[in-house]
């Protein structure tokens, strides 16, 4: 039994030759623990998010023009909503997401230098989310925009909805 | 190839042959018998633990208010979550049987005789370890049973003489169930319980190493021909195939009886019925026909009487006649096991 | 056991094992599409509401799984967004963080939907809390009740009883469909309403004495007194001068339009012996046809406008109030607006009304043209647009026709007559000044108030049992069998005490009625 195979000998070590159960016994190992690897992947690998969906923002006359106003989406991102124009339509409001395009991190807006900022890299942006200096302007990334509409006098905005049922969450 | 190994072993100064010569160990005949694997099979199902238990610490929160949310979590939306939780729980299950039929094994074998008795008492620590992994296991997913199961055992921690107080602040972190108890169930299932028994593995493996396997002799083995066979190939596919049943075992029972989710715990309501795991029946039930001091002391005298049995059976080889009053007493032993586990699992109170 | 034997084993259990992984797979694919199936369309909790649900998950559950169905929920308002109040707000309090108060209004409602509160406000359902100054409150508080509590006449076994609560009846009973006012309980016993906390436009109260003298429990909560609250009447009195209820026909909290267009729906408070517009719809054939095709009539459906996304039949909404292919699919939030005849009074009037949406009662032509600013006409023509989907030009007209001449008999024979003998009974002091303390009052009450009003119901909605047998046929028997005998005598009653100018005055007022072509049958011509 030990010497069937040669594999007890130095020459039958080297010369490994698989005979078709080794390479059956191979198989079935690898093909049922490496599915069990699969699924443990698939276990650990975040599952995707929610769709996106139209959320209601609040009634179009809260927001004056000039004026932002801060949104928490679902999934917790931060917006900030302005407004340039007097027109109760949608075009007039601009929905910027506050996460840097250059590393993530959060922007703020400073209203007596009209521009978002962000205090990681000096990263400046425009009113209307383009990039003027800091590492954004260098790699031309503005931030990132939202769509909106209004419905009846209403603003909503469309966004990821986050998790799947977060209601029991 | 030659110049991989030698790149390595200017690093790792161990030759292959030496390596072969330490880990291919001459495995004697009478292990071929399936009943000496049984050690290997709690192992296995150890390192299932270790493996489906590291998975699941990715999602599972070890707050009250949090933890019956995160498995549900698992067992409802996270992939295969419901699969490996009942990997987890049935792995549980089996490795403590699996760990009490090794344990019978050698106790009818006699492997704890001279010069084993320190190995046996190692074996003992691992039981200890066992049952309290799975004890604080099933207390992290907060149902009413995990809730008011760690309170009791605790209460009965309690009753120890001078030092049940000590353990039962120490487990519950206070007086009662409160907010520091639940991760400290969750420290001690998922980090010092299994450190602990990983070190007391290595001790109980390198002790069989050192003192080697005692040659047992059947009537049905050949007297000439070779009594040993190889570690390398022939008891490890021996183990591989042990492992991949267990697997397979395991994955029926997953699909056929998945692990559930009970009413998540309250507090203020006890339920009707609390009983702890099938393993801790026996333990339940004796406490249950005597009442107070005396059940906890008895308790603990045999769990010492265990420790020591090698020296006791030593003393009784010693000083009588009987030859082989430990199988007896083994029989008994296992009879009233069996007998009081049957009978707590039949009772609803 | 040979090695060989051993790897072929080994392959065969892997091979057992990544069949079992197969079974796992399925039963993960089955879970999955169960999943996806279960869950209602995708919602997510709003940012600021999410510790609202997280709580409120636990301690009412049903509420939250109610929002979760709801339109709201799917375009992401929640709790904040109804439920806020703002500082100064008679009824708002801390909770958790955020400034709420219990009560939404349909000055809440109306930031969203302005129109649609607007038009409800000046509708007749929005006055439905005028009951409160009526004769059917002098019922339900005095002659059912008391308006001062009481001491009970024997003890109650098992229940320490105090004093009893007389308005009870009024708080079960007529509030509950037409409205409380709500009231806060006060620090000196007593109750804080709107008319003491005096509202500006923004709804908060400008009487700051009156605010400072609300009982708030320990955690600075307003208390609200438990006759008044909980009420969803459909006229309630808000605290912040608004009126009404919208959970009244959309009931809370998933505000479903779908159950606002069932009959069932309306039926809560439409119904009963003094308007038994359920029970009428049901017996004619715009019910018989609503009971047998309900399925077909897309009640779900976003839109749900006659002739386009239904014709089956036709349900309370449908007439009153949905929109449907003649005007563009607009809603009215105000039923007033399709209504020619008001039913109600004892005698019925047609619905001209003035700027401030007010029945005209002025009777001089040229003056009423001045007020009228909406007429019964134009109001009609509203309704038939509605008729028109399913029945022709002629049928709708010669409906009209037999619902317009059933009216007026009635006004004609028994109302006006009834009015004119129950004045003069007043007028001329033979009976007391308090409302039900006489048999005749009882029956003019039941007359007009409940057998009257079915009557012209029953008419104006097809149901004949209600228009004849439930209607007109027992307004006659109360007429000519209890009113006229009643009033005889107390006639002649008042001439044995003394009284007989008044007795023969009353006297001439049913001789002159009587005396009428269509009462002489009474006589035996």
């Amino acid at each position: 039994m030990s010497g069937e195979n040669g594999s007890d000998s130095p020459q039958g070590r080297r010369a490994f030759l698989w005979s078709a159960s080794t390479v059956a016994m191979a198989g079935g190992l690898a093909g049922s623990y490496g599915t069990f690897a699969v699924m443990a992947g698939r276990f650990l690998y975040p599952s995707a998010t929610g769709g996106k969906a139209w959320q209601f923002v609040a009634e179009a006359h809260r927001i004056n023009p000039g004026e932002a106003m801060m949104y928490q989406a679902p999934d917790g991102s931060l917006v900030t909503i302005t407004r340039q124009g007097n027109e109760a339509e949608a075009k007039d409001f601009l929905a910027l997401s506050s996460v840097c395009p250059h590393l993530g991190c959060r922007v703020h807006w400073e209203s007596h230098n009209k521009r978002f900022f962000c205090p990681c890299h000096n990263g400046v942006f425009d009113p209307g989310g383009s990039p003027v200096s800091g590492p954004p302007a260098d790699a031309g990334q503005s931030l990132p925009q939202y769509p909106l509409k209004i419905e009846r006098g209403l603003l909503f905005i469309e966004v990821a909805l986050g998790d799947i049922d977060n209601r029991r969450a | 190839m030659a110049s991989i190994s030698q790149w390595f072993q200017e690093r790792i100064p161990i030759s292959g042959d030496q390596l072969r010569e330490l880990t291919n160990e001459p495995v004697p005949n009478h292990l071929k018998h399936w009943w000496f694997c049984l050690g290997g099979t709690p192992a296995y199902l150890f390192v299932v633990q270790i493996v489906t238990g590291i998975l699941l610490a990715f999602y599972y929160e070890a707050s009250p208010r949090t933890a019956y949310e995160s498995v549900r979590y698992i067992s409802e939306q996270a992939s295969y979550g419901w699969y490996i939780r009942s990997l987890h729980k049935w792995a549980a299950t089996l490795m403590v049987a699996a760990v009490i039929l090794h344990q019978m094994r050698v106790y009818f074998t006699g492997g704890y005789r001279k010069p084993r008795e320190l190995n046996w008492m190692v074996g003992m620590c691992l039981l200890i370890c066992t049952l309290t992994v799975a004890f604080t296991g099933y207390s992290l997913v907060y149902e009413q049973l995990s809730y008011w199961g760690a309170t009791v055992g605790a209460n009965i921690a309690d009753g120890v003489p001078f030092l049940g107080g000590f353990f039962k602040r120490m487990l519950l972190a206070g007086d009662a169930y409160n907010e520091h108890t639940l991760s400290r169930f969750f420290i001690l299932h998922a980090a010092v319980l299994p450190v602990t028994m990983i070190f007391l593995l290595a001790i109980h493996i390198t002790l069989i190493r050192l003192q080697g396997i005692t040659e047992l002799h059947f009537e049905d083995e050949p007297q000439e021909g070779p009594k040993h066979f190889n570690f390398f190939p022939d008891h490890l596919y021996t183990e591989l195939i042990i492992g991949l049943a267990l697997m397979v075992i395991l994955s029926a029972l997953a699909l056929a009886l998945p692990a559930d989710l009970g009413p998540r715990a309250d507090p203020l309501t006890t339920p009707e019925v609390i009983k702890p795991e099938w393993f801790f029946y026996v333990v339940f039930c004796w406490l249950k026909l005597f009442s107070g001091t005396f059940a906890i002391l008895s308790t603990g005298l045999i769990v010492f009487v265990m420790f020591l049995w090698p020296f006791i059976d030593a003393w009784i080889r010693r000083h009588t006649k009987a030859r082989e009053a430990s199988v007896w007493i083994g029989i008994f032993a296992v009879l009233a096991i069996i007998g009081l586990t049957v009978w707590e699992a039949a009772v609803s109170h | 056991m040979t090695l060989k034997a051993k790897q072929i084993i080994i392959a065969i259990l892997g091979g057992a094992f990544l069949l079992s992984l197969i079974f796992v797979q399925i039963m993960e694919v089955i879970r999955k599409g169960q999943e996806s199936g279960r869950l209602a369309p995708h919602i997510a909790v709003p940012e600021n509401s999410k510790d609202c649900v997280s709580c409120h998950r636990d301690l009412s559950p049903g509420i939250i799984d109610h929002w979760a169905g709801s339109t709201h929920a799917r375009k992401g308002v929640g709790c904040v967004e109804c439920h806020q109040a703002e500082r100064g707000d008679a009824d708002g309090f801390d909770h958790y963080g955020t400034h709420i108060a219990t009560v939404v209004t349909p000055r809440d409602c109306s930031r969203c939907h302005p129109q649609v509160a607007d038009e409800f406000a000046r509708s007749h359902h929005a006055a439905a809390g005028n009951i409160l100054h009526s004769l059917d409150n002098f019922l339900a508080e005095t002659v059912e009740g008391a308006r001062t509590p009481f001491n009970p006449h024997s003890p109650t076994p098992g229940m320490a009883v105090g004093q009893v609560n007389g308005m009870a009846s009024a708080f079960v009973g007529c509030h509950q469909c037409h409205g409380s006012r709500v009231a806060l309980q006060a620090t000196d016993g007593g109750q804080i309403t709107v008319k003491d906390l005096e509202p500006g436009e923004d709804g908060k109260p400008t009487n700051l004495e009156a605010v400072d003298r609300i009982q708030k429990d320990k955690d600075e909560r307003p208390l609200y007194h438990p006759g008044t609250w909980p009420n969803t009447g459909i006229g309630r009195l808000n605290l912040d001068g608004s009126k009404g209820s919208c959970s009244a026909c959309h009931s809370r909290h998933d505000f479903s339009p779908r159950r606002a267009r069932q009959p069932e729906n309306c039926g809560k408070c439409h119904l009963g012996p003094d308007h038994p517009q359920k029970e009428i719809y049901e017996e004619s054939k715009h019910g018989v046809a609503y009971r047998d095709l309900r399925d077909h009539m897309n009640l779900n459906a976003e839109s749900w406008i006659l002739g386009q996304d239904y014709s089956q039949a036709p349900t309370c909404a449908t007439c009153h109030m949905s929109g449907h292919t003649r005007n563009d699919g607009r809603i009215t939030h105000d039923p007033g607006q399709r209504i020619s005849w008001t039913n109600r009074p004892p005698v019925s009037a047609l619905m001209d009304t003035d700027i401030h949406h007010k029945v005209v009662k002025e009777t001089d032509p040229a003056k009423r043209r001045e007020l009228i600013s909406d007429t019964w006409e134009a109001k009609r023509n509203r309704m038939k647009q509605v008729c028109l989907h399913c029945h022709t030009s002629d049928y709708v007209s010669g409906f009209y026709k037999q619902y317009d001449d059933f009216v007026i008999l009635y006004n004609e024979k028994f109302a006006k007559p009834g009015q004119k003998i129950m004045a003069s009974l007043r007028d001329k002091g033979l009976i007391t000044k308090t409302q039900f303390d006489e048999e005749i009052e009882w029956t003019w009450f039941y007359l007009w108030h409940h057998e009257g009003r079915r009557a012209r119901h029953g008419a104006s909605m097809m149901a004949p049992d209600y228009a004849h047998w439930h209607g007109m046929y027992e307004v006659a028997e109360r007429f000519y069998q209890g009113l006229i005998p009643q009033a005889r005598e107390i006639a002649e009653h008042a001439a044995s005490e003394g009284k007989k100018e008044q007795a023969v005055a009353v006297n001439k007022v049913i001789d002159d009625i009587l005396a009428r072509p269509e009462h002489a049958w009474i006589h035996g011509k």
